[in-house]
C-alpha cells in the first residue's frame, strides 16, 4: 500500500515538474525582458541610488509605453547593495543564476561597480556602467559602457578643462594647491590635477590630503592660503564640499581660481544651502540646463523626474545623475532594438562602434569603453541669491567655461581679489 | 559530543561540500555560502576571547582587515598562492593578537573594549596611509584563472572557506575541553582567584588573543578574491565587527558549538532577507536579535537549550 501511494506521488510529481518545464516554452512569447541590477537604495550613496532608480523606472516606462523592447515588456529586478561592496558579487550571481535576467545594467559608484564586474566577465555579459571613475583600468573588459563623460583617460581628463581655463588667463598662474579627501574618487582626481598642473608647469605649493570624517576646514583652508597659491584645486565629497567653500569664505581666500573637483555642488539642496558663497567657483559637471546644453528629450525627462522626485527626499532638480541613469538604458535599449536580440556579442560589437543619441547628448564609447571623448564640463556658479532654490531650476546660474563646444559664457577671473 | 562522532561530523560536512560542488552548479548559493562561512569563523574566533575568556573584542573587523591587507599587499610584492596567502594572514593576525594582548590585557572589562575599538581605528588609519595597498583609494585583485578541479573561482573558495572553518571549530572546541580552556574559564568566572589558585593568566590571555587573531586573520586572507576590490571601508566595516560579536551572544558564548548555531542562523537569514526584502535590514535583524537574547536568554540557544533539558531531567 505504501509502495503504491508513493509511487503514484512519484508520477503526480514528474507530471508536474513536466509541466512546469513546457510552461516557458508556451508563453515566452509574451515574457518579459529582464534588466537586473544592484543599487544603493541605503547606505551611504542611498541618496544618489534612489535618484538614479527614479530616472530608470521613468525609461522602463517610456518604453514599455511604446510596446516595450522586442515586443516584449521590459521589466527590472534589482536589490538593495547597502552601499556595501561585499553585497555585490552575491548580488549579480544571484541576478544571473537564478532570476535569470536577459540584461545587466551596472550599481552606482566605483566601488560598487568594480566587485560585479569579473561575475559579468565570466557570463560575457555587456554591462552598461554607471559612474564608476576608471574602474574598468585594471580589468579592461572589451563589454564594459561607462555613461559618465569621463573621457577616455578618465583620471586626467576630469580637471583638463580646469587647467585649461586657468592657463589661458592673463597674467598665467604660477602656483597651485592641491587638497583632497582621504578616498576613492577624491584622491583619484587629485592624482589626475597633479599630472595636469605639471603638464601646465605650475608650481605645487602645498599638496594634502585630509580624513574624510574632517568637520573644521578653516585650519586647511588657512594652511593653504598661508602658501598664497593663484589656483586651489579641490577634490572633496559632498559634506566636505560644504566645510571647504564655507571655509573658503570665513578665512577669505585670496586664490584666482578654486574649485575642480567638488562632488556635492551639483546638488540642488547644496547649492541652496551655499546660496552666495558659490558666487565666483569653478567645479566640474556633466549637465546643466544651459541652453547649449538642451538636448533632445532631457527636459521632458527632468519634468517627469521633477514630478516623480516629490516627497522622496532625492534631488529635487535631478540634473546631475538621473539623466544619466536614464541614458545607459537608452543605450542598451537602442542596442538591443538596433541587433533585434539580446545576444551579448553583438550587442557589445553595436556598442562600440554606434554613436547613441540620449538625453545627455551624443555618446560614442571608445576602445575602453570609457567616452571617446572627454564632456566633464566645467561651470562658473554666477549671481546665485540667498535661500532661492528654484533659481536653480533654469540657466545662468552655472555657466559652462568648457569644453569650447558647449560653452555657454565666459570665466570672469579672479575668484577673489 | 563523543570525539570520535566529532571528527565523524566535520569530516561528513567536508564530504557534504565536496560532493555539493558536484551536483550544483549555481553560482549564487556557493557566494551566499560563502559569506555565512566567514561570518561562522569570525564569530568562533571571537568566541574565543569573548565567550570563553570573557574579554570583549570591539575591534574584530581589524584582525579581519589584517588578514585582506596581507593577501593585497603579498600578492602584490610575491604573487603567493592562496594557501600561502591564508598562512601569512593568520601569522600576521596572530602576530597583532598578541601585540594586542600584551600591550592591553592589563586592562578589564570595558577598558580592554576600548582599546581594542581604538587599535581597529589606529590600523585603519595605517592602512588608508598606506599607498602600496591602494590607501584610501583602495585596490583591485584580479580573480586568477585556475581553480583545481572545480566547476569555477567561488566553488573553490567556498571550500577553502568550509575547511578553514571547520578546523576553527575543531581548535575551538579542543581549546573549550583542555586544561587550557579550564583556566580560561576561570579567568572569565574570577581573574583574581584564578590568579591566586596558580592559573598563569597573562599566558592564557595571550594565548587566546593571539589564536582568536590569527582566526580571523585567515578569515579575512581570501576575502579580496572574493570581492576583487578591496578598500578600507569595506574591510574595516563596522558589520563585521558587529556580526562578530552579535552571533555568539545569539548563540551561546559558553560553550564551542554556541557561535557556530548563532552564525549559521543569523547568517542564513541575512542572505535571505537580503535578497528578498532589502539588504539594509540585515542590521535590524541583528540588532533586534541581540537586544532580544540579551535581555531574555542572556546564555544564549545554547543556554535555552541546557535550561531545557535540565528541566526535563528533573
Amino acid at each position: 500500500m505504501d509502495n503504491a501511494r508513493s509511487f503514484l506521488r512519484a508520477g503526480a510529481f514528474a507530471l508536474a515538474a513536466a509541466s512546469a518545464s513546457l510552461l516557458p516554452l508556451a508563453t515566452q512569447a509574451a515574457e518579459p525582458l529582464k534588466i537586473g541590477f544592484s543599487m544603493a537604495l541605503t547606505g551611504g550613496l542611498a541618496g544618489a541610488g534612489k535618484a538614479a532608480l527614479i530616472g530608470m523606472e521613468i525609461w522602463r516606462d517610456d518604453v514599455n509605453k511604446k510596446g516595450g523592447l522586442l515586443g516584449r515588456k521590459v521589466e527590472f529586478v534589482y536589490y538593495d547593495d547597502a552601499t556595501q561592496p561585499a553585497n555585490v558579487p552575491g548580488l549579480y550571481t544571484k541576478l544571473l543564476e537564478v532570476d535569470k535576467v536577459d540584461l545587466l545594467v551596472s550599481a552606482y559608484g566605483t566601488n560598487l561597480i568594480a566587485p560585479a564586474l569579473p561575475i559579468v566577465m565570466r557570463k560575457k555579459m555587456v554591462l552598461p556602467s554607471l559612474f564608476g571613475l576608471a574602474a574598468n583600468e585594471q580589468f579592461k573588459y572589451d563589454r564594459y559602457f561607462q555613461i559618465m563623460p569621463a573621457g577616455p583617460s578618465p583620471l586626467t581628463d576630469w580637471s583638463k578643462g580646469f587647467f585649461e581655463l586657468a592657463m589661458a588667463q592673463n597674467p598665467k598662474p604660477k602656483t597651485v594647491a592641491i587638497v583632497a579627501a582621504d578616498a576613492e574618487f577624491a584622491l583619484n582626481a587629485a592624482a589626475g590635477a597633479r599630472t595636469n598642473a605639471q603638464k601646465a608647469g605650475l608650481k605645487i605649493v602645498y599638496d594634502k590630503t585630509y580624513p574624510p570624517p574632517t568637520t573644521d576646514f578653516s585650519p586647511i583652508v588657512r594652511a593653504i592660503q598661508a602658501t598664497n597659491p593663484d589656483i586651489v584645486f579641490v577634490g572633496s565629497y559632498p559634506p566636505d564640499s560644504v566645510g571647504m567653500v564655507k571655509a573658503a569664505n570665513e578665512v577669505g581666500l585670496k586664490a584666482k581660481l578654486f574649485g575642480g573637483g567638488m562632488v556635492g555642488l551639483q546638488f540642488a539642496s547644496i547649492q541652496k544651502n551655499l546660496g552666495p558663497l558659490l558666487n565666483g567657483i569653478v567645479n566640474y559637471d556633466f549637465w546643466v540646463p544651459e541652453p547649449t546644453l538642451d538636448f533632445p528629450g532631457v527636459k521632458e525627462f527632468l519634468g517627469k523626474y521633477q514630478e516623480a522626485a516629490k516627497g522622496k527626499g532625492v534631488d529635487p532638480y535631478g540634473h546631475y545623475l538621473p539623466p544619466f541613469a536614464y541614458a545607459y538604458l537608452q543605450v542598451l535599449g537602442q542596442s538591443v532594438e538596433a541587433t533585434k536580440g539580446i545576444d551579448q556579442g553583438k550587442l557589445a560589437a553595436h556598442m562600440r562602434k554606434s554613436t547613441f543619441d540620449t538625453v545627455v547628448g551624443k555618446v560614442k564609447f571608445g576602445k575602453n569603453g570609457e567616452w571617446a571623448k572627454t564632456r566633464v564640463l566645467q561651470v562658473q556658479f554666477r549671481d546665485v541669491q540667498k535661500d532661492n532654490l528654484e533659481q536653480f531650476a533654469g540657466p545662468g546660474k552655472r555657466v559652462v567655461l568648457y569644453p569650447k563646444e558647449w560653452k555657454s559664457g565666459d570665466l570672469v577671473y579672479p575668484y577673489k581679489q | 559530543m563523543k570525539s570520535a562522532a566529532f571528527w565523524g561530523v566535520l569530516a561528513a560536512i567536508l564530504a557534504g561540500g565536496l560532493a555539493l560542488t558536484a551536483v550544483l552548479e549555481n553560482e549564487y548559493y556557493y557566494n551566499a555560502l560563502y559569506l555565512i562561512l566567514q561570518a561562522t569563523l569570525m564569530a568562533v574566533a571571537w568566541n574565543i576571547l569573548g565567550g570563553f575568556t570573557g574579554y570583549v573584542n570591539f575591534g574584530s573587523a581589524a584582525f579581519f582587515a589584517m588578514g585582506a591587507y596581507t593577501t593585497v599587499a603579498l600578492n602584490k610584492a610575491l604573487g603567493l598562492p592562496l594557501p600561502l596567502l591564508i598562512l601569512a594572514g593568520g601569522a600576521v593576525g596572530g602576530l597583532v593578537g598578541f601585540g594586542l594582548g600584551y600591550l592591553t590585557l592589563r586592562l578589564k572589562g570595558v577598558y580592554f573594549a576600548i582599546a581594542t575599538l581604538a587599535m581597529a581605528i589606529v590600523i585603519e588609519t595605517f592602512i588608508s596611509n598606506w599607498t602600496y595597498v591602494g590607501g584610501a583609494r583602495g585596490a583591485y585583485m584580479l580573480t586568477p584563472d585556475q581553480h583545481l578541479w572545480f566547476n569555477s573561482y567561488i566553488q573553490m573558495l567556498f571550500m577553502v572557506m568550509l575547511l578553514l572553518t571547520l578546523a576553527a571549530v575543531a581548535i575551538s572546541r579542543m581549546l573549550s575541553s583542555s586544561r587550557l580552556g579550564r583556566g580560561l574559564a576561570a579567568i572569565r568566572d574570577d581573574e583574581v582567584a584564578a590568579e591566586s589558585a596558580g592559573v598563569p593568566t597573562l599566558r592564557l590571555k595571550l594565548v587566546s588573543t593571539t589564536v582568536m587573531g590569527a582566526m580571523m586573520g585567515v578569515a579575512g586572507a581570501p576575502f579580496p578574491y572574493f570581492v576583487t576590490f578591496v578598500d578600507p571601508v569595506s574591510a574595516f566595516n563596522l558589520f563585521i565587527a558587529v556580526n562578530a560579536i552579535a552571533m555568539p551572544m545569539i548563540g551561546g558564548t559558553g560553550h564551542w558549538i554556541g557561535p557556530v548555531i548563532g552564525a549559521l542562523l543569523v547568517g542564513s537569514m541575512q542572505e535571505i532577507v537580503k535578497v528578498t526584502v532589502s539588504s539594509e535590514l540585515n542590521v535590524l535583524i541583528v540588532g533586534v536579535m541581540l537586544v532580544v537574547f540579551i535581555t531574555l536568554a542572556p546564555q544564549g540557544i545554547v543556554g535555552l537549550v541546557r535550561k531545557h533539558w535540565q528541566r526535563r531531567k528533573s
